[in-house]
């Protein structure tokens, strides 16, 4: 992968990335702070420009393409990780969900799944551990036990509700 | 010149100008043209000759010379102050070291450009005014092309991101370095009489006064470093001010170019902290006295002047568009470009605008003294009309290059061996 700077008196710098395929991206720095991206489709084709983002807004979307940028979002679940592949999870349970209404039992959740449900959070209440003949309801947030592949197995029998 | 300027002239002004930069953005051209035109429209020249009350028959309307506006020193200094930060802006992103970085290339394709193009000038300037001061400020007017209108369109269009634009800058650096080496001489030629032997003594001050600056520019950094220093856009603003202005005017005062010591005095800021912020603040402030400045221009222009220099003006387009065409293509190749994006580079080059016309005014400046009445007049009237011929001329064809490229294109790489691939660097 080679990058080709160039300066451009009086505007800014031009940073010229060479991607796979041939096509190359150009990103144009102005002085004034102002990023304008361009795409080639090759070396010897005229530029075509994709967006313009302000100095502030170019450095962040410049983290997240480093993967470098993390920023807690609001949701109804916090992931705890036990050891390399195993997490304690806190699940939402939404009236969507397929599980909603049936006992722990008859979801037949961890033959299904292989996820242990270790708690389940009611309004104020906690119902630990959880008998096989506790009802699951809308609203409860239950706590489980998992590997990732499973705890992602689960959410598919929630219907997706809780994030990815 | 008249002396005073009511708040209300100073609105029509702006308003004026105003509603042509609106118009030329919706028709996408470059805004200098019609600024220099709304100029025009309301000078004495030609809104001052409208016999509203013998048109409309009616009495209650002012006769057109009451309503048109009069160059006061208010707008004198106003576009004075337009040319100081022009330059001063020019200095600003001035980079000696990108200059020097990439001499080779910058040097090659900057001199093939300003050899064919100042010659031309030169020769033409010569030929019609049969005058070395009227050919050496003809030749400069010629020669220079608009940095601030190609850069811009460069960005409008997007060939900012192509290679083109590499060559294209890089003759402008050049060109800007030349016009203010050019500037120091022509203006103590003009002030010293015309006869290179009586104005030594001018250019002995001027070039003096720019070695000062040079040393104040190379010694000074730190001070200027020192001298904005301070988290208030306030002080920023009013002390970049007066510094450039003070210095522009005391180089005034001394009889060297205000443009030249303003380009230096930027050049003293190129290489501190504070660019960017100069950039930032300083950029309306810039934009709002530029335009006061092409507002004077028109505004002092006769229209009627331009009869008489027809011949010159059309002379010159004939001759000076394909001399940028030839010098932008050589840049290009210069650059290792293929044949349609060095054919581009010359389709950009020929936009001439801001600094023919400071050259303008400095031949008007010197009317009586360098230059007799009758060539400053015509020399400025030729200098007013090439650029709005060519302003538009060129922003018109950076517009519809993909035709001609298409017509042209074909033409070149049947008569040359085929390209090397572009090259980076």
């Amino acid at each position: 992968m080679t990058i080709y700077e160039s300066d451009l008196p009086g505007v800014g710098k031009k940073f010229e990335v060479e991607l796979e395929g041939g096509e190359r991206l150009v990103i144009v720095t102005h002085n004034t702070g102002k990023r304008e991206v361009y795409k080639k489709a090759d070396a010897d084709a005229d530029s075509e420009k994709l967006f313009e983002v302000s100095d502030r807004l170019a450095r962040k979307v410049g983290t997240i393409l480093e993967g470098a940028y993390f920023q807690p979002v609001q949701t109804d679940r916090v992931e705890t990780m036990l050891s390399d592949n195993t997490f304690i999870e806190w699940y939402g349970v939404t009236e969507a969900a397929e599980i909603a209404g049936q006992t722990i039992g008859d979801a037949r959740i961890r033959e299904r799944v292989g996820i242990s449900i270790i708690a389940v959070q009611r309004d104020d209440e906690l119902i630990t551990p959880p008998t096989p003949e506790t009802v699951i309801e809308p609203g409860d947030t239950l706590v489980v036990v998992g590997d990732r592949e499973d705890c992602t197995e689960f959410e598919k029998l929630l219907g997706d509700e809780s994030g990815a | 010149m008249a002396t005073e300027t009511t708040l209300i002239d100073l609105g029509i002004l702006f308003a004026a100008v105003g509603l042509a930069g609106l118009l030329a953005n919706r028709i996408n051209q470059s805004v200098i043209p019609f600024y220099i035109v709304i100029g025009m429209i309301l000078s004495p020249y030609v809104l001052g000759r409208v016999d509203f009350p013998a048109l409309l028959g009616d009495g209650a309307i002012p006769h057109g010379s009451e309503l048109a506006l009069v160059e006061t020193d208010f707008i004198y200094v106003g576009a004075e102050l337009g040319i100081v930060l022009l330059l001063f802006f020019l200095g600003l992103e001035f980079n000696l070291d990108r200059l020097i970085a990439a001499k080779k290339k910058i040097g090659t394709a900057g001199t093939w450009d300003l050899g064919i193009n100042f010659g031309i000038g030169f020769a033409l300037g010569w030929l019609l005014f049969g005058e070395f001061l009227a050919a050496f400020l003809t030749a400069g007017i010629v020669y220079i092309s608009s940095s601030a209108i190609i850069t811009k369109s460069l960005i409008d269009l997007g060939w900012i991101a192509n290679d083109e634009s590499n060559p294209m800058l890089g003759t402008l650096v050049y060109e800007d370095l030349f016009i203010a080496v050019y500037l120091a001489i022509a203006s103590a030629l003009v002030f010293g009489g015309g006869d290179v032997g009586e104005a030594l003594g001018q250019i002995g001050i001027a070039v003096g006064f720019i070695l000062g600056l040079l040393l104040l520019v190379y010694f000074g950094t730190a001070w200027f470093q020192r001298s904005l220093e301070t988290d208030s856009h306030e002080f920023i603003v009013l002390r970049a001010l007066g510094i450039t202005v003070l210095v522009s005017g005391a180089a005034l005062a001394l009889g060297v170019s205000e443009a030249v010591a303003a380009f230096f005095v930027g050049m003293a800021f190129s290489s501190t902290d504070h660019v960017h912020d100069l950039e930032n603040l300083l950029e309306p402030v810039r934009d709002t006295f530029a335009a006061v400045f092409f507002f004077w221009i028109g505004m002092i222009t006769d229209p009627t002047l331009f009869y008489d220099v027809l011949w010159i003006i059309a002379a010159a387009v004939l001759f000076t568009t394909p001399t940028k065409l030839i010098s932008g293509y050589i840049g290009g190749r210069v650059y290792d470009l293929d044949e349609r994006r060095s054919l581009r580079v010359g389709l950009g080059m020929v936009t001439r605008g801001e600094f023919s016309l400071i050259i303008a005014s400095l031949a008007l400046a010197g009317a009586g003294t360098g230059l007799t009445e009758g060539v400053a007049n015509d020399l400025y009237a030729f200098a007013v009309g090439y650029v709005l011929f060519m302003s538009i001329l060129g922003t018109t064809l950076m517009q519809y290059s993909d035709r001609i490229e298409a017509a042209v294109v074909p033409v070149l790489e049947s008569r040359s061996e085929p390209s090397p691939q572009p090259g980076d660097d």
